[in-house]
């Protein structure tokens, strides 16, 4: 008892602000009919698990690394636009898989040329030039390949080739009929165009190790071992080339399943494109500037408008959406459905409810399978992070990542699995979401702004503060669209004042604002 | 004698600061050396530089004959190197058992230390389960040494355990590191000269970043006029 006691003393500002939270929560559902409270919840939530998707992931970056990606947001868009390709287009995915498959090969051989560049020792004039043009080399001919390699895709610039007429296709169930599968062309062969990009990153790695050594100086190549890198290299150029025989009953069969598992396909490779590159970006990019943080933020400032200008020149820059598979898309037989069960048993897109004496409108995707994801993530994350050798090792690092390294854990490896699992939730969060919201260039800025004001109200680096900040910047959103239709009846006014859509984002940060100026170390953060 | 561990002539900066002008050590295998000077005079410096966190730019550590400096901090921790850090830094948001396991190099380190571990420290079996901020300050610097523990460490780096504990809880941790030097030999950083001269066999002084003596503790003791002008009064 004196226990529940001092923790509440201790923490008496924290439960004040959830207990007006909580006043402001009532009095919002106060103005609205029990139906439209309910939906406002549920839509809030979805946008919520959402925004947590993004949140969480860039809170344990945050607080692991002290690195505050701005690329995250864009991030999330690329893995939407990944799903949707996936989804929609997976011929285009598996000729894509090949060369790109070849160019990693090609790079994974980069720790073979470490000992063998130990061993020579050219003078210094050439030392310094040689990695310059082994990399024009190399980029060329990557290039060159790249650009040759048969890829049957859709087109940002035509329209009749764009993703909005490839989701329409989609829709209509006729996407396999109007793929015109690509062939090199008259003339070349696989071998020249594979060789070359084989050959081509592998230069790109030898200049890369050229580089560094000649800045650095030749490192000890005594722990380097040559079997790995060389098994690395065999699975990836095998895979990629088998890949390539098995294109057309690769496609064909993707063509055949079900638009549930091509969804499950997608948010897989989505997720692991996203983990992929977050790894690729804290490697390459973010470790040399550990020590200089204001330029860790301009970088990833300046990464997320490149990929957002690159979204633009693959997918175009109008947007588009994603079907919905089909567990989520039956609006004929039997539907609505007017229960859990017979949604499952009709597939129906959406669900009739009787709350309140009103008929509510759930829709299954929306407010029913988006925020289960939320959870389900929420909870798999939270088991992670207190149950995992992993886990513990965040937890401490967040706090100490110079002790960590000290007891003889290697720190760096963490750092970029966290990078790229965190990159890889925000891109898992891109997929699922965009069925529901759709797909647009400003997905990303839109979203990163929602989860950093989480961040905020949560307390930056706590978990559970990024869940709840996530969750009350989603209902406030939707609790703002709702009384827009509404109106809330204010004295002094003769007419309801109804707030219009760009007040949206401002009563977000109107929060934070406040709830920073109450709490400065957010909700759940600690003081420092 | 053999030595564990040789420090020879290290120079370290941290950024542009010239912390380390040279400093050397010898630390023969078995027993406790002192790494004595006034505050700020690199001590804590020369523990991080053997390990890696602030690699010096210039001179060789050599652990148990090999050459280590330039390898990464856990990289030479992964070769028996443990460190219990200044300012009881434990980690905080994890439990005594988490802080404890967390140092394990290997399965089953942590099953094989404990009971020598809780003999040591008996207050941390009663607290296993606690965060770690729930603990007092003298129960945060044993759960500091103890997590150096749980791997197999052939030497210990220890920085400043005495600092901000109350005098009981200080012969409590002075047995209890005199206990765990018969096994592992101990580096210690440590401002209090009384702690130090009844712990340690050797000395290091170190002045303004250079060593400038060194040799058996039992001869310094008697040399008020090195400890007068080293340390301060003794």
């Amino acid at each position: 008892m004196t226990n529940i006691l001092q923790t509440f003393r201790k923490n008496r500002t924290l439960f004040i602000t959830l207990a007006i939270l909580a006043l402001l929560f009532l009095m919002a559902i106060q103005g609205m009919s029990t139906r439209d409270w309910v939906v406002t919840v549920l839509r809030g939530l979805a946008i919520g698990s959402i925004t947590f998707l993004v949140a969480a992931g860039l809170s344990i970056i945050l607080g692991l690394m002290d690195v505050l990606n701005l690329a995250h947001g864009t991030l999330y868009m690329i893995g939407a636009y990944i799903g949707w390709s996936m989804y929609v287009r997976p011929d285009s995915m598996v000729d894509l898989a090949t060369p790109f498959g070849l160019v990693l090969a090609g790079l994974a051989l980069m720790p073979l040329w470490k000992p063998l560049l130990a061993r020579v020792d050219p003078r210094p004039g050439i030392a310094r030039i040689w990695p310059w043009i082994a990399l024009l080399l190399g980029l060329g001919m990557t290039a060159l390949g790249l650009t040759n390699a048969p890829l049957a895709i859709w087109s940002g610039s035509d329209y009749q080739n764009s993703p909005i007429v490839w989701t329409q296709f989609a829709e209509a169930g006729v996407v396999a009929e109007n793929v015109q599968p690509a062939t090199f062309a008259p003339g070349q062969s696989p071998v020249l165009i594979w060789g070359a990009i084989l050959l081509g990153s592998a230069l790109i790695g030898l200049a890369v190790v050229g580089m560094i050594q000649s800045r650095r100086g030749v490192m000890s190549a005594a722990r380097s071992s040559t079997t790995r890198p060389l098994l690395t290299f065999a699975v990836l150029a095998g895979l990629a080339l088998l890949i390539f025989v098995v294109n057309t009953p690769l496609t064909n069969w993707l063509f055949s399943l079900s638009t549930n598992v091509l969804f499950v396909i997608a948010i897989a490779v989505a997720a692991l494109v996203g983990v992929g590159l977050g790894s690729l970006m804290e490697v390459t990019l973010i470790r040399p500037l550990y020590a200089r943080a204001i330029y860790q933020i301009m970088l990833t400032f300046g990464l997320a408008f490149i990929g957002a200008e690159l979204v633009r020149a693959i997918w175009g820059r109008t947007g588009f959406t994603m079907p919905k598979p089909a567990l989520f898309a039956n609006t004929g037989d039997g539907c609505p459905a007017d229960s859990i069960a017979g949604w499952l048993q009709n597939s129906c897109s959406t669900i009739v409810l009787e709350i309140g004496g009103q008929r509510a409108l759930i829709r299954t995707y929306n407010e029913i399978f988006v925020i289960a994801v939320g959870l389900v993530v929420l909870i798999l994350v939270w088991l992670l992070l207190q149950r995992s050798r992993l886990g513990m090792i965040i937890r401490a690092g967040v706090q100490d990542s110079a002790m960590v390294e000290a007891l003889g854990i290697n720190v760096r490896r963490v750092f970029t699995l966290v990078f790229g699992l965190g990159v890889g939730l925000a891109a898992l969060g891109g997929v699922i979401a965009a069925p529901a919201y759709g797909l647009s260039d400003a997905m990303g800025a839109t979203l990163l702004l929602g989860s950093l004001i989480a961040l905020a109200i949560g307390g930056l680096t706590s978990y559970p503060g990024a869940a709840a900040g996530a969750i009350i910047v989603g209902l406030v959103q939707q609790f703002i669209i709702k009384y827009g239709q509404l109106g809330i009846n204010l004295p002094f006014l003769d007419e309801p004042w109804k707030p219009t859509p760009p007040i949206v984002p401002a009563s977000t940060i109107i929060l934070m604002i406040i709830i920073l100026l109450v709490l400065p170390q957010g909700l759940f953060g600690r003081k420092e | 004698m053999t030595n564990i561990l040789e420090v020879r002539s290290i120079q370290t900066y941290i950024g542009q600061f010239h912390i380390l002008e040279g400093v050397d050590a010898q630390v023969p295998a078995g027993g406790i050396v002192a790494l004595l000077g006034r505050n700020g005079a690199g001590k804590t410096t020369t523990l991080k530089s053997i390990l890696g966190l602030t690699p010096p730019r210039s001179g060789q550590v050599i652990f148990d004959g090999v050459e280590i400096q330039g390898l990464r901090p856990f990289e030479i921790a992964a070769l028996g190197i443990g460190f219990v850090p200044e300012h009881r830094a434990i980690f905080r948001d994890l439990s005594v058992y988490e802080n404890l396991k967390i140092a394990q190099r290997k399965k089953g380190d942590l099953e094989r230390k404990s009971a020598f571990i809780f003999e040591l420290f008996p207050d941390l079996q009663r607290l296993i389960k606690l965060p770690g901020t729930h603990l007092s300050g003298g129960q945060q610097q044993m759960l500091a040494v103890a997590r150096a523990l749980v791997p197999d460490n052939r030497l210990l780096l220890i920085d400043e355990p005495s600092e901000g504990l109350a005098p009981v809880i200080i012969e409590a941790m002075m047995e209890a590191i005199r206990r765990l030097s018969a096994t592992t030999t101990v580096v210690l950083v440590e401002q209090n000269f009384i702690v130090a001269s009844q712990l340690a066999q050797r000395y290091v002084i170190i002045e303004e970043g250079r060593s400038v003596q060194s040799g058996a503790m039992a001869d310094l003791v008697q040399d008020k006029a090195t400890i007068q002008r080293y340390l301060g009064a003794a």
